[in-house]
């Protein structure tokens, strides 16, 4: 378990989710095991022999998202609801904890908001994610409620009534300089196809994962990649970390002669639906950070539809690049993405980004990057007016 | 309060004697329902031989059963296992526990012997006995069809009149009361059904709030591909796991010398879906509908009686497979431990039965004739008498289900830690093992795995005490259905308060096993899975389980749960101090 501690620190440092001077990860087996910052061990001790779970993630993203976040909340708001489909979805809402309403040595509201949750945010301390069944899972639940939490100070940022302020644009200037240089459209040493044979297949699948997440074009690991050939698909498996996909590919014949393919990803459906358009090889879904924040930017006024992400049956663009609703798995998205996506990419509604390939996963992927890359610049522009405005 | 009636119905078989009388808000509440609330109330019971007439056969129901709830139309039926010895309970859906709670009722508590057969009808206004000497020896059909217009009906077969170790309590819609016994239990005291028509509703504290946590249930669902997948239950029942166990290479064969059985496709759920064309149904009021049915309403066979009635006993023709299930259910006996114990039987013989004499086999099981009433024993007795006491796969008695431990350590520890013997849904690690639900977990490596399982224990008690079905938990979680529980109750719950009552359940369930004479020595695999290898190939190895590294991860377990090295109380007071 020690070695899974470690691991999953070391993911949390370079995925950028987490501060490495201010995270910790603890597990427990028959004793407690920890790696990480022994400032916050009294604490993370406390609610983790409280609770009655595995593992437990207590960290500070490395840029202020919660302060700002906080900053904007009200003060006796309980909780915080995401924007983001997926964490609206596995999570539901992000309850917070005050200051003033906990100590180390009066941990209670966190550990009764733990108990009712998978990760919470705590004032002052950060995110607080635990996992019942493994390190990786509370590693999960971190990495989701730190998305949520980014797409959702992000688009309060670019569309709240409250714009931008100069002590928030320079408390995430660190971000703002990121955004001014392009993720590098790096693709073309990726396998070239035509995909036909198994072990090729294998092979792109496994170097496009690991470029999607080295590129920080999914939130934690998620994602899923197919790759059509003979009238059967090879997918990602569901819950795989696209960065360590050999061995959690699943072969999947289009006539169902097997089912063995159930533990292939909840977006099967999609795929499926998206390869009987024809011609198409290879699928790669991502959830890059600033398409998903843009697609949640909706002008439509006047609208009477509330739940957007699962109830909205518009299409709308960005730039070019087609926005459809639906909820994951079986939920819609398989219905609404395949009749929009002719043009080789769509976005669904605050979840991610589809990208299809007539050959191999250079297409998608390079799809993929120049459309975060716009949305990056678009909101980077965006956000940068309003805060100029304002201080007009 | 809301969600509980808070009546109990006791019914003395003995004396005729029917009477309500209220049950405590501290035990509904610190219990729950269903499984937990049944175990609780075997406090003063729990050492009665499971056939001496005082012992209490318990239907209990769960505080969202009667609401809508997804999968929640269920019901726990508890008592004390002839097969096994343990504690036992089973979980199962359908109708009847939806009109029994609607009758006012949270359990049903019959007692006593009757000196001839009856049935008791229950429905809204009371409770009655009537004789049933013309249902007597009749099969499970046939009695639901004389019963039906009474009610939702809970009938046993010929198995359980004779006693048959492993006979179900068969719910008139198909579902079962399965593994451990309990129709055995009820032929006993002399009652062949049970049939329910109550008519009440159940409120819920806070309508807004249980319909936006059922709407997260749902979205679960639909995200979960086991569930609402292409490939998942919803489309081909639980045979979809036939290819996968197949190919993972775990699919116990020739009673679990092997673990591939080459001829498998012939019964996966494309295979059945092919043959059949299936219809949907399942649990009333559930939306996942996994069962099927053939087109003239033939119940077809779960993944363990598939593999069960094929590979364990090296049959690969799915018309034989089919008619062995339908028989099983007609006769009220467990699918599982019947095929088991005949694998079981034909190992010792030398030779598998051939799928043209398994229908006359079962039949002669459930009537205790010829070679059938060894069989009715179970595998355990039968390899016992017969001198190969080895070549039982059965844990504390239960005839191990279709995963091979060999291929799953998490689960390997499961069916020993289950407090009902050999069962996997107890922990259920399969889910993160195989399903990777909620998340994947190494199947080779027991690292962690203790607390996995001790964690997974407790939340099934729960899930069973409430009462839900498991297979909602590959997509939802305690979350979502402590909004549920909370938003009918009116009383708060969270996932960590279920998983404290959960633990209780299963510690309780633990202490009346040991108090019974079960101790460390029962909590082990059968032998040959730490000595042979499973069938290796496709770049799997399917090597022996190491048994050191199994009993040391046994030992965490252990501590983890507070027992001594003997897997023992500390404090022997410990049921004392519970609510």
């Amino acid at each position: 378990m020690i070695r899974q501690v470690r691991k999953y620190l070391q993911k949390m440092a370079t995925d950028g989710s987490a501060s490495v001077d201010h995270s910790l990860i603890l597990a427990k087996d028959d004793c407690l095991l920890w790696q990480g910052s022994a400032e916050l061990l009294p604490l993370g001790q406390t609610l983790i022999e409280r609770l009655n779970i595995i593992s437990l993630v207590v960290a500070e993203p490395p840029l202020p998202i919660c302060d700002v976040l906080l900053g904007r909340t009200s003060a006796d708001a309980a909780e915080i609801i995401p924007q983001d489909t997926e964490t609206r979805t596995f999570l539901h809402d992000i309850p917070v904890v005050r200051k003033d309403e906990f100590s180390v040595d009066n941990a209670q509201s966190i550990v009764d908001l733990l108990g009712q949750r998978k990760g919470i945010l705590v004032e002052g301390v950060g995110i607080v994610a635990t996992g019942s069944v493994t390190v990786e899972q509370a590693y999960i639940n971190y990495s989701s409620v730190y998305h949520a939490l980014f797409v959702k100070l992000m688009l309060q940022l670019l569309a709240d009534d409250q714009p931008p302020s100069a002590q928030e644009m320079n408390l995430l200037q660190p971000l703002w300089a990121q955004l001014g240089t392009d993720i590098p459209l790096h693709c073309d040493d990726l396998l070239a196809g035509p995909l036909l044979e198994k072990a090729d297949i294998l092979k792109a699948i496994d170097q496009v994962g690991k470029r999607t997440v080295a590129l920080k074009l999914v939130d934690s690991f998620f994602g899923n990649i197919s790759c059509f050939v003979d009238d059967s698909l090879y997918i990602s498996q569901t819950g795989a970390s696209l960065d360590e996909l050999p061995g959690c590919i699943d072969f999947v014949p289009n006539d169902n002669s097997s089912t063995a393919g159930i533990t292939a990803s909840s977006e099967l459906i999609a795929h499926r639906a998206i390869f009987a358009k024809g011609n198409l090889r290879t699928i790669l879904h991502g959830h890059p950070k600033f398409s998903v924040v843009l697609s949640l930017f909706c002008r439509e006024t006047d609208c009477k539809i509330t739940d957007c992400w699962k109830n909205c049956d518009k299409v709308r663009y960005l730039n070019d690049v087609p926005v459809v609703a639906g909820e994951v798995g079986a939920g819609g998205l398989a219905r609404k993405v395949p009749p929009v996506i002719d043009c080789g990419i769509a976005v669904v509604y605050g979840h991610g980004v589809f990208a299809t390939g007539d050959e191999d996963f250079r297409q998608p992927l390079s799809a993929m990057i120049d459309l975060e890359n716009r949305c990056r610049n678009e909101f980077l522009q965006a956000v940068q007016a309003r805060c100029t405005n304002e201080t007009k | 309060m809301m969600g509980w009636t808070g009546q109990l119905l006791n019914v003395d078989l003995t004396t005729g004697r029917i009477w309500k009388e209220p049950i405590g808000e501290d035990l509904l509440q610190n219990y729950l329902g269903g499984r937990g609330l049944g175990v609780r109330l075997m406090r003063d019971y729990y050492r009665l031989d499971p056939f001496a007439p005082e012992i209490p056969l318990l239907f209990s129901v769960g505080p969202l059963c009667g609401t809508a709830a997804p999968t929640a139309a269920r019901l726990g039926v508890v008592s004390r296992s002839p097969l096994t010895g343990t504690i036992y309970d089973c979980s199962a859906g359908g109708r009847f526990a939806w009109r029994l709670k609607a009758a006012g009722i949270d359990v049903l508590r019959i007692v006593g012997r009757s000196n001839s057969p009856v049935f008791l009808q229950i429905d809204s206004s009371g409770a009655k006995l009537h004789p049933a000497d013309k249902l007597w020896g009749q099969r499970v059909g046939e009695t639901v069809a004389a019963l039906s217009e009474h009610g939702s009906v809970a009938a046993i077969g010929p198995a359980g009149e004779n006693k048959v170790l492993y006979a179900n309590i068969m719910m008139g819609e198909g579902n079962s009361v399965g593994r451990g016994g309990l129709g055995a239990v009820m032929g006993g005291k002399m009652l062949k059904a049970i049939v329910v028509d109550g008519d009440g509703k159940v409120d819920i504290a806070d309508a807004d709030r249980f319909a936006h946590a059922r709407q997260d249930v749902i979205r679960l669902f639909k995200a979960s591909p086991v569930i609402y997948g292409d490939l998942g239950i919803a489309q081909y029942g639980t045979p979809a796991l036939v290819d996968l166990m197949g190919q993972r290479r775990m699919a116990p064969t020739e009673n679990f010398r092997k673990t591939h059985f080459a001829d498998a496709g012939n019964y996966s759920g494309p295979a059945i879906r092919k043959e059949f064309t299936p219809k949907n149904h399942g649990c009333y009021g559930c939306p996942i509908q996994c069962k099927k049915s053939a087109q003239d309403g033939t119940p077809l066979p779960e993944y363990e009686t598939v593999n069960h009635f094929g590979a364990l006993n090296n049959i690969k023709d799915l018309r034989s497979i089919v008619n062995s299930n339908n028989l099983c259910n007609q006769l009220g006996m467990d699918t599982i431990s019947a095929a088991a114990t005949l694998s079981a039987w034909g190992e010792v013989r030398g030779e598998f039965p051939r799928a043209e004499n398994i229908g006359d086999l079962l039949l002669q099981t459930a009537l205790r004739q010829g070679d059938g009433d060894l069989l009715a024993e179970g595998a355990q007795r039968l390899s016992q008498q017969l001198g190969k006491p080895e070549l039982s796969m059965s844990v504390k008695g239960l005839e191990l289900p279709a995963y091979d431990p060999r291929g799953a350590y998490g689960m390997a520890l499961a069916y020993c830690t289950s407090n009902r013997g050999g069962c996997h849904l107890r922990a259920y690690p399969i889910s993160h093992e195989i399903l990777r639900k909620p998340v994947a977990t190494d199947r080779f490596d027991f690292a962690g795995k203790a607390r996995m399982i001790k964690i997974a224990e407790d939340c099934n008690a729960t899930i069973d005490s409430l009462v839900a079905c498991k297979f909602s938990f590959f997509g939802a979680s305690l979350e979502e259905y402590a909004e549920l529980l909370s938003a009918t109750t009116g009383l708060e719950y969270t996932p960590q308060k279920l998983k404290e009552i959960g633990e209780r359940i299963y510690l309780t369930e633990r202490f009346y096993n040991l108090e019974n004479g079960f101790a460390a020595e029962d909590d082990l695999l059968p032998k040959r899975f730490f000595t042979e290898s499973g069938s290796s190939g496709d770049g799997i190895e399917v090597a022996p389980i190491d048994r050191e590294r199994f009993v040391e991860e046994m030992q965490k377990y252990y501590r983890i749960r507070g027992l001594n090295e003997q897997g023992g109380f500390v404090d022997s007071t410990f049921l004392e101090r519970q609510p």
